[in-house]
């Protein structure tokens, strides 16, 4: 009797602690679901084999796939290099607790978006295991910005040197400019020099006086490049400027078969800009022009520059039929000193000066070109400054 | 203006640690007509202000011992109406107008265009002239109302001619 009612209070408490169990294995249950379910990571679960047994939602967002396509495929397939990943997937079920890497994923739509991954074991009570869970956080675009930083630190570096070779370049050209120009009085002083040795020795000095200029040139725009001075703005035609910077281009156009073909709007295009900076970019746009014509061997073509006006930009696009860009040196063409051109005849400064007095002016700079057919630089400029 | 000035020659200071340019630079000055002295650091010009009048002095920025600003300051201590024209390296440029804006009469960037130069050496020249016209007209009105004889007025106008460097 005793013995009964002692096994019905044991019951009792035992149904009582199920009940208590069951209630905290349900809120546990809802705690993870609630984990599951609202982060951001992808977390999934599969058997021992890959095969995915469970997908969260973060990972629907992910990478595109609802959990109904997904369950019951391999997690490797979703992996840019399955291969790799497998590899990673078997190491970690020898390896520690966790194991995390950097692996590429490829979205539903092809993107590629890189995530930096956690692998667990999952264990059963007996400490087999049965399958893998894993945590996967999206890292494309910290991995961007890192390499953003990373390249904006070497230019800085790059800017740091090449203002340092500027400045002390410039004292010896200031040397060379004064003594040549001595040179130069002298002889347009000198007595007793035949005219044709006096006709070459001017020459000459007016050579290196006009070379010392050019160099001097490019170490202003160099330390120009690495302090950055403000713009000055005023208002101008736009026009005007374009018209200037061919001009400037005469000489080198003389020789060659090119046409400039201007297609601007009717009358004045007024704009508050710095007309200076602008000219260096576009004379440095049309030499460029120039320069991929007369690659392409057969010194004919034509530089087409256009404007145009939207309610609150200017366009000023130039469209030459040269030998165009190879899509991997567009990727490098507003890099500093990157260059295709022969050494001494481009500096590898012309584009991302220009890139960055644009940029300070409010604007953008587009390019579009096909090797072989030809290359359009479209110029975007707020029709007047903030 | 009158014929005392435009017909002066121009004296110039020049101030540079690099000799080699200041080399070229006077002979070509001296050659246009411009009477030259020659200074390969602050200190030097000092000594060179402390003994002969100059109308114009170009001192570049950087250089060893005390730097072009301080140079220029300390020689219009001692001579209030030279003009000084101050070379700075690229972006030196900034630092430089803070600590000389009122005092230097121009700041160029070097390497300096020699035309330019002489161009601003010229400027220089006719407001080191103004100013100090002025100022001596000024002070021999002074003079005048003060009343003296015409023998003190005499030797007032020499020391004063002295003092002005004519």
């Amino acid at each position: 009797m005793d013995s009964n009612k002692s096994l019905e209070a044991e019951l009792k408490r035992v149904k009582q602690d199920l009940a208590s169990y069951k209630i905290e294995l349900h809120q546990t249950r809802g705690y993870l679901q609630c984990i599951l379910q609202n982060s951001q990571d992808m977390i999934f679960a599969t058997e021992t084999g890959g095969m995915l047994v469970s997908f969260s939602r973060g990972g629907e967002k992910l990478l595109g796939y609802s959990p109904a396509e997904l369950i019951g495929t391999y997690i490797k397939d979703l992996a840019e290099d399955p291969e790799s990943f497998e590899r990673f997937f078997i190491s970690s079920q020898d390896e520690g607790p966790t194991v995390q890497f950097d692996i590429p994923f490829r979205h539903k739509k092809g993107d590629t978006v890189l995530c930096n991954v956690s692998l667990i074991n999952l264990m059963n009570r007996e400490g087999q295991r049965v399958g893998t869970v894993g945590v996967c956080r999206d890292i494309t675009m910290w991995k961007k910005i890192q390499e953003d930083l990373v390249q904006v630190d070497r230019l800085a570096e790059i800017g740091r040197i090449a203002s340092g070779v500027a400045h002390e370049i410039n004292n010896p050209l200031a040397i060379i400019a004064e003594a040549s120009g001595w040179a130069g009085m002298v002889i347009s002083d000198a007595k007793g020099l035949n005219p044709e040795d006096r006709k070459e020795l001017e020459k000459a000095i007016k050579e290196i006086s006009h070379q010392t200029g050019r160099c001097r040139s490019i170490t202003h725009e160099l330390l120009d490049f690495a302090r950055g001075s403000a713009p000055e703005l005023t208002e101008f035609d736009i026009h005007d400027i374009l018209r200037e910077s061919i001009n400037f281009l005469r000489p080198e156009l003389k020789h060659t078969s090119i046409e400039v073909d201007t297609q601007f709007i009717p009358g004045p295009l007024p704009i508050k800009s710095d007309p200076k900076l602008l000219e260096q970019v576009f004379v440095n746009f049309i030499t460029n022009a120039i320069h991929a014509i007369r690659s392409k061997g057969d010194d004919k073509g034509c530089i087409r520059i256009k404007t145009l006006t939207t309610d609150s930009d200017v366009e000023i696009s130039f469209e030459d039929n040269g030998v165009g860009i190879t899509e991997e040196n567009q990727k490098k063409i507003f890099q500093l000193f990157f260059s295709t051109k022969a050494p001494g005849k481009g500096t590898g400064l012309g584009l991302p000066i220009s890139q960055n007095i644009i940029k300070k002016l409010g604007g953008t700079i587009s390019l579009d070109s096909k090797p072989g057919v030809g290359t359009n630089l479209t110029v975007r400029l707020p029709l007047s400054q903030v | 203006m009158n014929e005392q000035s435009t017909n002066r020659i121009i004296r110039v200071l020049l101030v540079d640690d690099e000799a080699t340019l200041l080399e070229y630079l006077s002979k070509r000055l001296l050659r246009q007509g411009y009477a030259v002295k020659v200074s390969f650091s602050g200190e030097e010009a000092i000594e060179a202000a402390k003994q002969e009048h100059f109308d114009v002095a170009v001192v570049d920025l950087k250089m060893p011992g005390i730097d072009g600003v301080e140079t220029q300051r300390r020689l219009r201590e001692i001579q209030p109406f030279l003009q000084c024209i101050v070379l700075t390296g690229h972006g030196s440029i900034e630092s430089a107008l803070e600590s000389g804006h009122e005092e230097a009469f121009q700041y160029l960037l070097k390497p300096v265009d020699y035309d330019n130069l002489v161009t601003v050496i010229k400027e220089a020249y006719e407001k080191k002239v103004r100013l100090q016209e002025e100022k001596f007209q000024e002070q021999l009105d002074e003079l005048r109302h003060r009343g003296m004889g015409p023998r003190g007025m005499k030797k007032a106008i020499a020391e004063l001619r002295k003092i002005y460097g004519f």
